[in-house]
């Protein structure tokens, strides 16, 4: 990203003092968020959302897999984040690693919980197939193809497009199985069933920049941010992963405000993703 | 128009693809005839000499065009001009760099184009106005005069050997600060008689660079500092920069007034969606449609929309079809 005089980087914290951006949006107002769902005809998922200049594809695919044995109900699921060279220049090559790593573990926190499934977003038990032998692994891959700030978002929002657009083949049971031989599966061309994705959170990511805080932000707009802290909410209200990103240090009760404010906007977030969701859907099916 | 990416509905596409066949199928001013596609034959008289230029290409025995395009002859030489090409500076034009580098005797800035221009120290006003030789300490203050990153206006002054020199002598020129950047395809500003506008009513400047580069911020008085008298010196030259020392609620007091602010980005939109749109980017049309956001009461960031983008397009196409009754 080209760097900014001093003159165009107090116009913006002037800005975001005043309430009024660069373009025209209050602190928290979203860029006008398009969705696009079944982009990739041979996964089983997948979405395209742009948010102004950043756009990001997600695909889910769904292979059948072993349970592990420590978790013999659950199934498995894997996100993983890509950042093309199309999106930067110093994306060019191995430099964009190191985002996607961050990418990736920020989302595996806010969707999937801890590290015994606990807590995650993604129902995993819907997973299993049969129990301790046979279960969906699911793939989730995200694709970042330009980049004007607010990535995780986007990419939050993507997935969840992704996975209500999946369509996860029906298993039929052949043969049953004795002890720790596999059974034989019938895996349907035909029919699909819709996961359910009503329990999936979006990601809300309150970038800090002088005393106020600014949601969907702008590439530029990221370059000035003292801290920003991403918070994954359900429809519930419920919190289900927190990062924090920025080497500024804030104080615990700036953190909690932050929270709050990112659950108001959720809120709004959630119904405005739902219709594009389901928009999209009924033009992919015409 | 490359692919407008706004979630429209199916009411406002249909309105969207109406306004655009209806501009499409104005006829357009210039001789149809001059303009090719790929494979056309172009015109030439074979019997005079003449040199085959850029987009075209000799296939058996005729001249065709390898680009989409217009004819352009110039004494001898014949080629074909792309709409959509990058910015070629002419000698006169105003453009809006930023610099990317402090070398010495000169500064380098990148203006959207192929190569980086110079801007060299002694093509400057000095900051204390009096026309005098650059010393070496001049020299060594460059960076006080402009820094890295910083946006600059100024005009091309021609072709050298080592590059594209320009030049900033007039008062108008030099650092641009509180204000915002916008880039689009240079091919959407033509060449007027005017680029540097001052918006009154709204206290604005807008600077309409020929390279695509459009820079709109608070209204700065242009001083003559030949006439400032030595004495009120440290009195005037109230410097416009923030330090960082000062405390926030001393920057807060010199943030850009809300008015003003709000007028800079209800600008900044109407240029955004204008070159989304793919239209001529002029002062006359950026007014209308500021003019237009305000009648139809619409929040500032409600202009990148897509009921504001339809409502435009619908507005030039019927803008233009009355200019084609008129004239």
């Amino acid at each position: 990203m080209t760097g900014l005089s001093l003159g165009e980087k107090q116009f913006i914290q002037g800005g975001i003092a005043q309430d009024l951006r660069s373009d025209g949006r209050k602190r928290l107002t979203y860029r006008p968020i398009y969705v696009e769902t079944g982009v990739i005809p041979q996964a089983h998922g997948s979405a395209r959302v742009r948010m102004g200049g950043t756009d990001v594809i997600a695909s889910v695919k769904a292979e059948i897999g072993r349970p592990s044995p420590l978790q013999p109900n659950k199934g498995k699921v894997s996100i993983y984040v890509d950042c093309s060279p199309t999106a930067a220049p110093m994306f060019e090559g191995r430099g964009g690693e190191e985002l996607s790593t961050e990418l990736s573990v920020a989302l595996q926190q806010c969707l999937l919980g801890g590290k015994s499934g606990a807590g995650a977003g993604i129902d995993l038990s819907s997973l299993i197939v049969v129990e301790g032998k046979v279960c969906w692994d699911l793939y989730i891959d995200g694709l970042v193809v330009s980049s004007d700030g607010n990535l995780l978002d986007a990419l939050g929002a993507s997935i969840k497009a992704a996975l209500s657009n999946t369509g996860i083949p029906r298993v039929h049971i052949a043969a049953e199985a004795s002890g720790e031989d596999q059974p034989e599966l019938d895996i349907s061309d035909e029919e699909f069933l819709q996961f359910d994705t009503s329990g999936i959170p979006v990601i809300v990511t309150l970038t800090k920049v002088g005393r106020h805080y600014i949601v969907d932000a702008t590439s530029e707009e990221e370059s000035q941010m003292s801290s920003a802290v991403s918070v994954s909410i359900n429809r519930k209200g419920l919190i289900c992963g927190l990062t924090k990103r920025g080497g500024a240090g804030l104080d615990p009760s700036v953190i909690l405000d932050m929270i709050s404010v990112a659950k108001h906007v959720s809120e709004q977030l959630i119904d405005r993703l739902d219709s594009e969701i389901s928009a999209a859907e009924a033009i992919e099916e015409e | 128009m490359r692919g407008l990416q706004l979630p429209l509905t199916q009411t406002q596409k249909v309105r969207l693809q109406r306004a655009l066949e209806k501009l499409e199928s104005l006829p357009s001013k210039a001789n149809s005839n001059a303009s090719v596609t790929v494979a056309d034959t172009i015109p030439v008289n074979y019997d005079d000499g003449f040199l085959k230029g850029h987009g075209t290409t000799e296939l058996s025995g005729e001249v065709v065009a390898t680009v989409c395009g217009v004819v352009e002859r110039v004494n001898k030489l014949v080629y074909v001009r792309t709409l959509r090409a990058r910015y070629k500076p002419e000698v006169g034009d105003i453009i809006v760099g930023r610099v990317i580098e402090v070398a010495p005797k000169r500064w380098r800035l990148d203006i959207n184009y192929s190569q980086d221009a110079v801007l060299m120290l002694s093509s400057i006003n000095l900051p204390d106005g009096i026309q005098r030789r650059r010393t070496a300490e001049d020299e060594l203050n460059m960076r006080g005069i402009f820094e890295e990153n910083d946006v600059i206006c100024a005009e091309v002054r021609g072709f050298q050997h080592d590059g594209l020199h320009l030049q900033a002598r007039s008062q108008k020129y030099g650092k641009l600060q509180r204000g915002q950047l916008l880039s689009f395809p240079p091919y959407l500003v033509k060449r007027r008689k005017q680029h540097w506008h001052y918006l009154e009513e709204y206290g604005i400047d807008l600077i309409l660079g020929c390279n695509g580069f459009v820079w709109v911020g608070e209204h700065v008085e242009a001083k003559d500092e030949m006439l400032v008298d030595q004495a009120d010196k440290p009195d005037s030259q109230t410097p416009k920069t923030i330090d960082y020392s000062m405390s926030l609620e001393g920057q807060e007091q010199m943030y850009t007034p809300l008015e003003t602010r709000q007028n800079i980005c209800r600008i900044a939109n109407a240029i955004r969606v204008l070159s989304m749109l793919g239209f001529i980017v002029t002062v006359e049309v950026v007014m209308e449609v500021v003019n237009l956001g305000v009648s139809q009461n619409m929040d500032t960031h409600q202009m990148l929309g897509s009921e504001f983008c339809v409502l435009v397009a619908e507005r030039e196409a019927e803008r233009r079809s009355q200019k084609k009754t008129k004239g």
